[in-house]
C-alpha cells in the first residue's frame, strides 16, 4: 500500500499534473482500498474546510503581503535593510535574509516573503555583480523564514490538526525563527570570506543615512506589533490579528497616498490568485489525509515505527530523515496537513513536547521549500526571474539546506531554544 | 479558435475576482470592528466569524476559474523542461483534465449538497441561523464556473492543437514561460 501510494503520487507529480489534482487523484485512487466511495465526501469537506474561519487567516496574510508591497512599503524597508545590513561581506544577500525575516514577521506565507523580497532584490544581481546562484538562494531560503516567524499560516494550521495552543507556538517560533536568520547570515559571511567574488558590491552607508532610513522600517515593525501583538494580548485569534494586519496596512497605504482603486484591484487579483490556488492544494489535501486515514495508512504507520523497537532519540532521527526526505518531494503545505496528524501523536507517545516538536517540524518544512525537486520557494524565485534555468537557484539553495540541518541539530541539543519562551509565558 | 468566447470568459472571472476580493477586504474591517467594539465596548456584532467564514469560502470558488486562466496552479517542471515539445503538450493536455476531473467532481456533489440544503430550507446552527442557500449558492457557482471554463479551456487547446496551431494551445494550458511569471509577481 505504501509502495502504491508513493508510486502513484510520483508519478503524477513528474507528468507536470498540478499538485492539487496530483493529491486529489491519489486519494481517488486509494479510496477503493477502503470499499467505500469516499469520493462522496468531496462536497462536504470543500464546504465545511472551504468556510472554515480559522483559514480566513490565510487570505488576510496574503492580502496583508500584497497591500504592504504595491504601497511601496516593502520596498522601501528593503532599501532601509540594504543601509544597516549592506557593509557586511555579501552586501545586498543580507538585506535578503533581513527583509525576509522582517516581511515574514508581518505576513505569514513564505511564497508571499520571497515573491515580495525577490521582486525588490532581483534586478540587483546584475547591477552590483553577485554570483547568481548563491543570490538567488539567499531570496529563497530567507522566504522560508515565514512558516516559524510567526504568524505563520503553518504554526495555524498545525495548531489545529494536532490541538497545540498556536500562541504557545507562536512563542516558541521566535527564538529559532530569529536564530536561523542569524544563522544564514553568518553563513553567507563564509561563503564570500573565502570566495571573495560572489559578495558583489558592497554597500557603505553612514550612520546618518541608517538613522534616516529608520523610518521606513517603522511600518512593518508597527504591523508586526499589531499582528503578533494583539494575539499574544489575548485580545484576538490568530485570524482576527490577521484582519486586523490588513485593516492597519490599508490606513498605512492611505498615508502613503497609494490607496488608490487600480492599487487596490492589483492587490485583489494577486490575492485571489494565491488563495484559490492554495485553497484547491488544502482541499485535495485533506480529502487525501482523509482518505489515508480511513484505508488505515495512518496506523499502519504508527504501528510500524512502535515495532522498530528503537530508542525515542532513533526514533526522532528516522522521522527527521523521512520527513525531509517526503520534503524533496512534497509541497510544504501537503506535506505538514498530511505528517502532522501521523506523527505527532508517534511523537509525543515518545516523550518529545509537542510545541517543541511543532517547531521543528516547521524548520523541516523550510528545509522542504528548498529542496529540489520540489520546493516552492525554488520556483517562486525562478519566476521572478528574466533569464537563467532553475538548477542556477537549486544551486544556491544548498548552503541554505545545510544550515537548516544545522538548526536541527541544534533543536536537538537543546530543545531550550524553542520552550524557553513559551515556559516563561505559561510555566 | 474560440478566441472571443475565452477573452469573454477571462474577463468575467476577473470580475468575479473583484467581487471576492471585496468579500474579503470588508471580512477584514468587519472582523476588525468586531475586535474593536468587544476589548473596547464589551459588545458583540455577533457572527463576523461566521460571515467572514462564508465569505472567504465564496471568494476562493469565485477566483477558481481566475487562478485557472493565469495559469496560477502549481505544476512541477522538473522533468517537463526535459520533455520534446509535443510531450509537453500531452502534459499540458493530461494536467488540465486531471484537474478539472477534480473539480467536477467536486462539483457534482457541490451540486446535490447545495439541493438538500434547497430541499430542507438548511440553516447554519449558529445565533445567525443563516439560511445556508444565501453563501452556498454563489459558492458551487463558483465551482460551476470553475468547471465550465476549465472545459472550455481544454476544448479550446485541443481545437488548437489538431488544426496545427499549438502555440495558441501553448499559451492557453502551457507552463508558464518566465517573462509571462514576472509579469505577475511584479509590481
Amino acid at each position: 500500500m505504501l509502495t502504491k501510494t508513493l508510486v502513484i503520487l510520483l508519478g503524477l507529480i513528474a507528468i507536470a499534473v498540478p499538485i492539487a489534482a496530483s493529491l486529489a487523484w491519489l486519494g481517488l485512487a486509494l479510496q477503493w482500498e477502503a470499499g467505500i466511495p469516499l469520493w462522496r465526501a468531496l462536497g462536504d469537506t470543500a464546504w465545511q474546510n472551504g468556510t472554515d474561519f480559522l483559514l480566513v487567516a490565510i487570505p488576510m496574510f496574503i492580502m496583508l503581503g500584497e497591500i504592504l508591497l504595491r504601497a511601496g512599503i516593502t520596498e522601501r524597508m528593503y532599501e532601509g535593510i540594504v543601509k544597516w545590513l549592506g557593509w557586511l561581506p555579501g552586501g545586498l544577500m543580507h538585506s535578503n535574509i533581513g527583509s525576509s525575516a522582517l516581511f515574514a514577521a508581518t505576513s505569514g506565507s513564505s511564497v508571499a516573503t520571497a515573491a515580495t523580497i525577490g521582486t525588490v532584490a532581483v534586478p540587483q544581481i546584475e547591477k552590483r555583480g553577485y554570483n547568481e546562484p548563491l543570490f538567488l538562494g539567499t531570496i529563497a531560503a530567507g522566504g522560508t523564514l515565514g512558516i516559524l516567524i510567526p504568524p505563520s499560516i503553518n504554526l495555524i494550521l498545525y495548531g489545529l490538526l494536532t490541538d497545540t495552543s498556536v500562541p504557545e507556538l507562536y512563542l516558541a517560533g521566535f527564538i529559532p525563527g530569529f536564530l536561523l536568520a542569524a544563522l544564514f547570515m553568518a553563513t553567507i559571511i563564509a561563503l564570500c570570506v573565502i570566495k571573495p567574488g560572489w559578495g558583489g558590491e558592497p554597500v557603505r552607508a553612514t550612520w546618518n543615512e541608517r538613522l534616516h532610513a529608520l523610518p521606513s522600517l517603522i511600518p512593518p515593525i508597527g504591523i508586526f506589533v499589531v499582528v503578533v501583538g494583539s494575539i499574544y494580548a489575548g485580545w484576538a485569534t490568530p485570524t482576527e490579528a490577521a484582519s486586523l494586519g490588513v485593516v492597519a496596512a490599508l490606513i498605512l497605504a492611505a498615508a502613503n497616498r497609494k490607496l488608490t482603486i487600480p492599487m487596490l484591484r492589483a492587490a485583489i487579483e494577486g490575492t485571489m490568485r494565491t488563495t484559490s490556488m492554495i485553497m484547491l492544494i488544502i482541499l485535495a489535501a485533506i480529502f487525501l489525509n482523509f482518505v489515508l486515514s480511513v484505508i488505515g495508512l495512518t496506523s499502519a504507520l504508527a504501528d510500524f515505527v512502535k515495532n522498530l523497537g528503537l530508542t525515542p532519540f532513533q526514533t526522532m532521527l528516522m522521522l527527521i530523515a523521512i520527513l525531509v526526505i517526503l520534503g524533496c518531494f512534497m509541497e510544504t503545505l501537503s506535506m505538514l496537513l498530511t505528517t502532522a496528524p501521523l506523527i505527532t501523536p508517534i511523537v509525543v507517545a515518545l516523550g518529545y513536547d509537542p510545541v517543541w516538536f511543532g517547531i521543528l517540524l516547521m524548520v523541516l518544512l523550510e528545509t522542504a521549500l528548498i529542496t529540489p525537486p520540489i520546493g516552492i520557494n525554488l520556483y517562486v524565485v525562478q519566476g521572478i526571474r528574466t533569464n537563467g534555468v532553475i538548477s542556477d537557484v537549486m544551486k544556491g539553495a544548498v548552503p541554505f539546506v545545510l544550515t537548516m540541518f544545522a538548526m536541527i541539530a541544534l533543536l536537538l541539543a537543546f530543545p531550550a531554544l524553542a520552550l524557553w519562551l513559551p515556559g516563561l509565558f505559561y510555566g | 479558435m474560440f478566441d472571443k468566447t475565452l477573452q469573454r470568459a477571462h474577463g468575467l472571472s476577473k470580475v468575479l475576482v473583484w467581487i471576492g476580493g471585496t468579500l474579503i477586504l470588508g471580512s477584514a474591517i468587519l472582523v476588525t470592528l468586531e475586535v474593536f467594539l468587544r476589548k473596547l465596548f464589551n459588545v458583540s456584532l455577533g457572527g463576523a466569524d461566521e460571515i467572514s467564514g462564508y465569505a472567504f469560502g465564496v471568494a476562493t470558488t469565485l477566483g477558481f476559474a481566475y487562478a485557472l486562466f493565469e495559469r496560477a496552479h502549481i505544476r512541477v517542471d522538473a522533468l517537463y523542461v526535459f520533455l520534446p515539445k509535443s510531450l509537453r503538450r500531452v502534459a499540458d493536455i493530461v494536467g488540465l483534465t486531471l484537474l478539472i476531473g477534480f473539480a467536477a467532481l467536486i462539483t457534482y456533489n457541490a451540486w446535490s449538497l447545495v439541493g438538500d440544503t434547497l430541499d430542507n430550507g438548511s440553516r447554519a446552527i449558529t445565533p445567525l441561523r443563516t439560511p445556508l442557500a444565501i453563501p452556498q449558492i454563489p459558492w458551487l457557482i463558483g465551482w460551476v464556473f470553475f468547471v465550465a471554463c476549465g472545459l472550455l479551456m481544454l476544448i479550446a487547446a485541443l481545437a488548437n492543437l489538431l488544426t496545427g496551431r499549438a502555440d495558441k494551445s501553448d499559451d492557453l494550458i502551457g507552463m508558464k514561460t518566465l517573462s509571462e511569471q514576472i509579469e505577475d509577481e511584479t509590481v
